[in-house]
């Protein structure tokens, strides 16, 4: 370890990785998707009229081969009777929605479905709504104009997913969401030393503890920032007591707790000794904070409820080629930092140790 | 000192600038572009974040440094 | 490992059992935690009647746990920060360490759970018992007294190696109590019918998962901060 942290081919890497990750995380376009979709809520028996906004789509290079779904389940779906391209994100379509559905709710909802060959196929999940006044599915089965959806198109070229209320900001799992997993890793690497203080008893071991901690402080913190900057803009507030929020707060003030406890006590070993011993102790009072609360409560935070986020279908392969780079290169940088911080306290050590040894000369 | 100075100064002019232009207006600068500048936002804010860290180290090695010039 | 000189002749179970009828004499001498809390849950239930006139269950919910943490810090407080170092040399040299640590965490727990059982029959007195389910509710009690207990016990230990312990103790126990107390005020709502939740047990389970790796921690961690 010693020779390692004077080494600077992992430091290299990680700024590499971290490079590479800023500049794909940033440059990939999101594939096409689809914004807003007006009304929302339709009655049957009508010809519904579609205000539709595309995101990064290309109406109107594609206008003779756009084509437009109203996708009830597999089997069933509705095409579009006609299609108006207003401009590349605007369209106008319409819909013959017959005066039945084949379904016994008296609410259906439908999924619209966007392809052309340029921008592939893009889906809104439960965009309309439509309602029957009366409720009669066989006649709805006799009505229904089945058109099924064939030959949908794949987008060409490298995309990140589109997803309904993140946009862009799916990019934020380079920078927020790997933060999150980098302090994680950094924090149980402060607890392996921690322990591996306790069996040694060499200050070394604290040092690193110590260093560690501050910096999966500084991820914390900045995991907590950019997640409140994240939810100004979609929840409309910093702070909302959101429970990833709060069980976040939570975890960071333990930590705090452990600079306070270090400040508490002015001898050295003892210092050492007793917050090896808490450090021990909050990592395992984590735990339940930050993975098992989550599930007790409802979160708006991505990933609960429905919310999209990573993990499942979400993570695509895509991401999982910028996501787990950032990840290792967040570490490496945040290791290289705290090897820094362990080095300033080693030389602190030896300077004070001289220093205290002329002193006693003196006297 | 000056150099906390300046980069508390910059991280509040980001921060009113931020907040400022979600405010004004109609057309949402921060909402704008799928969101995208929320994305720049928080960037930058780690960005800051770990110049503030540095800088925070920096000021520990002056400490000693000047120590060292007081044991001569 | 110091010399302990009652090893020999008596187990660490032995050695916890006499330590906590020494703690629990002791208490009864004093009544300093009996009155103490009394005490204090009165004030707080005229504070907050006289306040809000008529309680709410859901309002009853949260005075309850909140009276239980207070509770808990100021009980919980003395058991190793209020004993002088020297008496503690004297206690390590006589007994294992660990009979100690357990010896503390049970007569907490069970201090804990009378006092909670005490404030509740208080409050069900002045201001009329919303709890429906009753089994649940005292199975909530006595583990939100155990992990109560064990946390503030251990962290307790930490701080008292310090000076002005009694604030450290706060700063470095309040965090780790947190998700005890939201799992507490989850299963007490339940109890009062406030919310109707099928997944009750997985909640209680988690408490006493939480419990265990508390407790087992605190035992695996004892030894290295008693001695020095």
């Amino acid at each position: 370890m010693e020779k390692l942290i004077r080494q600077y081919w992992w430091k290299a890497l990680g700024v590499l990785i971290l490079l590479y990750v800023f500049v794909v995380g940033m440059l990939v376009p999101l594939k096409p998707g689809i914004t807003l979709v007006a009304p929302s809520s339709a009655k049957t028996g009508q010809e519904l009229i579609l205000e539709i906004e595309g995101y990064n789509t290309n109406f109107d290079k594609a206008e003779d081969t756009l084509r437009m779904w109203l996708k009830m389940d597999n089997e069933r779906s509705l095409a579009a009777k006609s299609i108006d391209v207003i401009g590349p994100r605007n369209a106008r379509v319409a819909f013959n929605i017959p005066d039945y559905l084949p379904s016994s709710q008296r609410v259906q909802d439908f999924a619209l479905v966007i392809d052309n060959p340029i921008d592939g196929a893009s889906v809104r999940p439960n965009a309309v709504l439509i309602t029957q006044d009366s409720i009669d599915p066989d006649q709805g089965i006799q009505q229904w104009v089945n058109e099924n959806m064939t030959g949908l198109h794949e987008k060409q070229g490298i995309t990140f997913p589109f997803r309904n209320i993140l946009g862009e900001t799916i990019r934020n799992t380079y920078f927020h969401v790997s933060l999150w997993l980098a302090m994680m890793i950094i924090f149980i690497a402060a607890m392996v030393y921690s322990i591996k203080y306790l069996r040694r008893l060499d200050n070394r071991y604290d040092y690193w503890a110590s260093a560690l901690t501050s910096v999966g402080l500084l991820l914390g913190g900045l995991g907590l920032l950019t997640g409140a900057i994240w939810a100004e803009y979609t929840w409309g507030k910093f702070w909302s007591w959101d429970i990833k929020q709060f069980t976040t707060l939570i975890a960071l003030l333990i930590y705090m707790a452990y600079f306070v406890l270090r400040s508490a006590f002015p001898d050295e070993a003892q210092r050492a000794r007793i917050s090896a011993v808490y450090n021990i102790f909050a990592f395992i009072a984590l735990i339940p904070l930050i993975y098992v609360l989550p599930r007790l409560t409802d979160s708006l935070h991505p990933g609960n409820g429905g919310n999209p986020a990573l993990g499942g279908e979400d993570l695509d392969n895509t991401m999982r080629m910028v996501f787990y780079p950032a990840v290792i290169g967040w570490t490496l940088v945040s290791s290289w930092i705290a090897s820094l911080l362990y080095r300033t306290s080693q030389i602190e050590e030896y300077l004070w140790d001289k220093w205290d040894e002329d002193d006693n000369y003196e006297k | 000192m000056k150099a906390t100075n300046w980069i508390l100064t910059a991280f509040l002019v980001f921060f009113t600038l931020t907040t400022g232009a979600a405010q004004t207006g109609s057309t949402d600068f921060m909402r704008s572009m799928g969101k995208m500048y929320v994305v720049v936002a928080v960037i930058v804010a780690v960005f800051i974040g770990l110049v503030l860290f540095l800088v925070v180290l920096d000021r520990r090695l002056t400490k000693i440094e000047n120590q060292i010039n007081d044991h001569g | 490992m110091t010399i302990c000189y009652l090893c020999d002749q008596m187990n660490m179970l032995q050695q916890t059992m006499r330590l906590l009828w020494r703690d629990w004499i002791l208490e009864w001498r004093t009544r300093y935690a009996l009155s103490g809390i009394v005490l204090y849950v009165l004030a707080t239930i005229v504070l907050v009647y006289s306040a809000l006139i008529d309680i709410q269950p859901k309002v009853w919910n949260a005075i309850f746990w909140v009276i239980i943490l207070f509770a808990a810090v100021s009980a919980i407080v003395k058991s190793f920060v209020q004993e002088s170092q020297s008496r503690q040399l004297y206690y390590y040299n006589l007994v294992h360490p660990l009979a100690l640590l357990l010896a503390k965490m049970i007569y907490n727990t069970s201090l804990l759970f009378l006092l909670s059982l005490l404030s509740w029959g208080a409050l069900a007195l002045l201001t009329g018992n919303p709890v429906k389910e009753t089994g649940l509710f005292i199975l909530a009690i006595f583990l939100g007294s155990m992990g109560l207990s064990i946390a503030f016990t251990f962290v307790s230990a930490i701080s008292a190696k310090a000076q002005n312990s009694a604030t450290l103790m706060a700063i470095l126990g309040f965090p780790v109590i947190i998700p005890i107390l939201l799992t507490l005020v989850k299963i007490g709502a339940n109890a009062l019918r406030l919310i109707q939740d099928t997944s009750i047990s997985s909640d209680i389970l988690i408490l006493v998962a939480i419990n265990l790796v508390l407790l087992s921690v605190s035992i695996l961690l004892y030894p290295f901060l008693w001695r020095d």
